[in-house]
């Protein structure tokens, strides 16, 4: 089993929300972060003073996959999360040593 | 024949419309405090201080309710106590303190030393009230520089004192019939009693005090703009209740008073809005310079209300806003301004704002605007009651006592609050929190944060609490 992480640009997950449907994924985990990369930030001014932030909102995904589905997944969110813009997001892939389904106690890769 | 029954339930010398119109005005000057300034500044502040700003606020007002009715209204709006001899600053300076809760207290007629021509035709409760809400918004103004770092025992021992010390003798000296207002300087609605009074007593204050966290400083993003939106619209529209209840009596001054109100306000804020836009380095307009902008209008314009025509009140709109932003964007980065952590800028919004408003009333101030008339002729008649600027009459008359009034406001009210910051020093063994306590913010002094998340908390039963 393994875990496959991206982070996105936040308006495009319903692009790969749709995409990883159509692969068969019906699952995932989202999380709201800040990130940055080579992506700069900005700037906000309140009552003329000046704040610098760096970070730049993104979101998180979590998908558990079959060994074998892993490299579809990877490549699925990469093409619908990508603008070709700098700050698009890195996809990466864990080894997943267990995951238990907690309805069912199904353990292994039954509960992917 | 049936005898017509004719029940009045009130005295002959009430008037239901003054007394309606006074009641009102001071309402919503009083939700200019809550929850108006309370939003706006716990909208203002990080997460971190949401509560402590709106527990001082709140507490700050309560306090002053109560002062003021015990003996805080009687030493601004009594009887002047003779201290010295007559027609001496000594004998016209403050009242007695006596409180004004007794039955005769709260329903008799009002008075004041102020008020010799024209009987008032409400009780005495009404022109409490009214004056009461003046007083009570004074102190949360000041607030707004010594946000997230004074102790909050000091500010409950603070608040009293100062009223007593400095917003009565203020008060009595310019409105209650005393030194300054019998030497011809006016002050509509407060802005020296209560804005430049606030300006000084905020920045002597954060000086005293000592600055912000270094770290609260670098992360101070508002919370929730649109809490400063709720509270900065009460602001403005109760504002009408703070400059048309001033005339006390629901009458023409009311009204003009009234409209030069949103005219200065309106015109103050556009003017903050097109000063970011042309002269910032972002050339973006902003909601908070908006806000700004409208505060400096409702504040310059609060000196003069009644007095100013229309165009004058255009005038100062625009001329105060950019002077003030002008001061907020340079002044600021200039000693001692620079040296002083005001956290909410309320010596730029308030204390110069009230002081240039105040100045504008010895130049702008038109004999044409009628504040009152005297009882029996005709309202505009001779004797009836107006103030004449310079633009008007020619002289500096007006001028030179708004300014000799300022002068007062300023040196009398920094040096008494000097004294009695030192003094609450001593008694609560510090004026700041704990730096420990201000790492954390809220949840230190208070045990309670603005936005608590239920799903990470859970009830603790036990025996001491159900």
């Amino acid at each position: 089993m393994k875990l496959v992480v991206a982070v996105i640009k936040p308006f495009k997950l319903d692009d790969v929300k749709e995409k990883l449907k159509g692969i068969g994924v019906n699952g995932m985990t989202l999380t709201e972060v800040q990130g940055f990369g080579r992506q700069r930030g900005h700037t906000e001014v309140y009552r003329g003073a000046e704040y610098e932030i760096d970070f730049v909102p993104k979101l998180r995904i979590e998908v558990l996959v079959d060994d074998t589905e892993a490299n579809a997944v990877v490549d699925a969110i990469v093409e619908s999360a990508g603008t070709g813009k700098i700050g698009d997001g890195k996809v990466w892939v864990l080894p997943v040593e267990t995951a238990v389904r907690v309805r069912t106690g199904e353990r292994g890769p039954e509960a992917v | 024949m049936l005898e017509a029954v004719t029940n009045i339930p009130y005295p002959s010398w009430l008037n239901t419309g003054d007394n309606a119109w006074q009641l009102t005005a001071a309402t919503l000057v009083g939700l200019m405090s809550l929850p108006g300034i309370a939003v706006l500044y716990g909208g203002l502040m990080q997460r971190k201080w949401v509560v402590n700003t709106m527990l001082m606020a709140f507490s700050g007002f309560a306090l002053v309710v109560l002062v003021w009715v015990l003996w805080g209204y009687n030493m601004a709006f009594g009887p002047l106590a003779h201290l010295g001899a007559d027609g001496s600053f000594w004998s016209n300076f403050v009242g007695h303190p006596h409180p004004i809760v007794s039955h005769f207290g709260e329903q008799n007629q009002a008075v004041s030393g102020a008020n010799t021509l024209i009987p008032w035709h409400y009780p005495t409760s009404t022109l409490a009230y009214f004056q009461l809400v003046f007083a009570a918004i004074t102190p949360l103004l000041f607030l707004g520089s010594l946000l997230s770092r004074f102790k909050f025992k000091a500010w409950l021992l603070f608040v009293p004192l100062w009223i007593t010390f400095v917003y009565c003798i203020n008060a009595a000296l310019l409105w209650g019939g005393g030194f300054f207002a019998q030497k011809g300087a006016v002050d509509y609605s407060g802005g020296y009693v209560i804005h430049l009074a606030a300006g000084v007593t905020g920045f002597v204050g954060a000086a005293i005090i000592g600055p912000r966290l270094a770290r609260d400083k670098n992360h101070a993003l508002p919370s929730n703009l649109m809490m400063v939106a709720v509270g900065s619209g009460i602001l403005w529209l109760g504002w009408n209740g703070f400059n048309g209840g001033d005339p006390f009596y629901a009458g023409v001054s009311a009204a003009s008073a009234v409209l030069n109100t949103n005219i200065a306000t309106a015109a103050a804020l556009m003017t903050w809005v097109a000063f970011d836009m042309l002269f910032t380095r972002e050339h973006k307009p902003t909601f908070l310079g908006a806000i700004n902008g409208m505060i400096v209008g409702l504040v310059s314009i609060t000196p003069g209300a009644g007095w100013v025509d229309g165009y004058g009140a255009l005038i100062i709109g625009v001329v105060a806003s950019g002077i003030v932003w002008v001061a907020w964007n340079y002044l600021s980065k200039v000693k001692p301004f620079s040296k002083v952590d005001d956290a909410l800028g309320v010596v730029y919004t308030h204390g110069i704002a009230g002081l240039l408003g105040g100045l504008a009333v010895g130049l702008l101030a038109d004999p044409g605007m009628i504040e009152y008339g005297v009882a029996g002729k005709t309202y505009d008649a001779a004797g009836s009651f107006s103030v004449g600027g310079y633009f008007y009459t020619g002289s500096m008359h007006q001028l030179w006592e708004q300014f000799l009034a300022a002068s007062w406001i300023i040196i009398y009210t920094g040096i008494a609050s000097a004294i009695i910051f030192y003094i609450v020093k001593f008694v609560c063994r510090g004026l700041r929190e704990k730096d420990e306590v201000l790492e954390v913010g809220d949840l230190a002094i208070h045990d309670e944060e603005a936005y608590p998340r239920e799903t990470f908390a859970e009830r603790v039963t036990s025996l001491s609490r159900g």
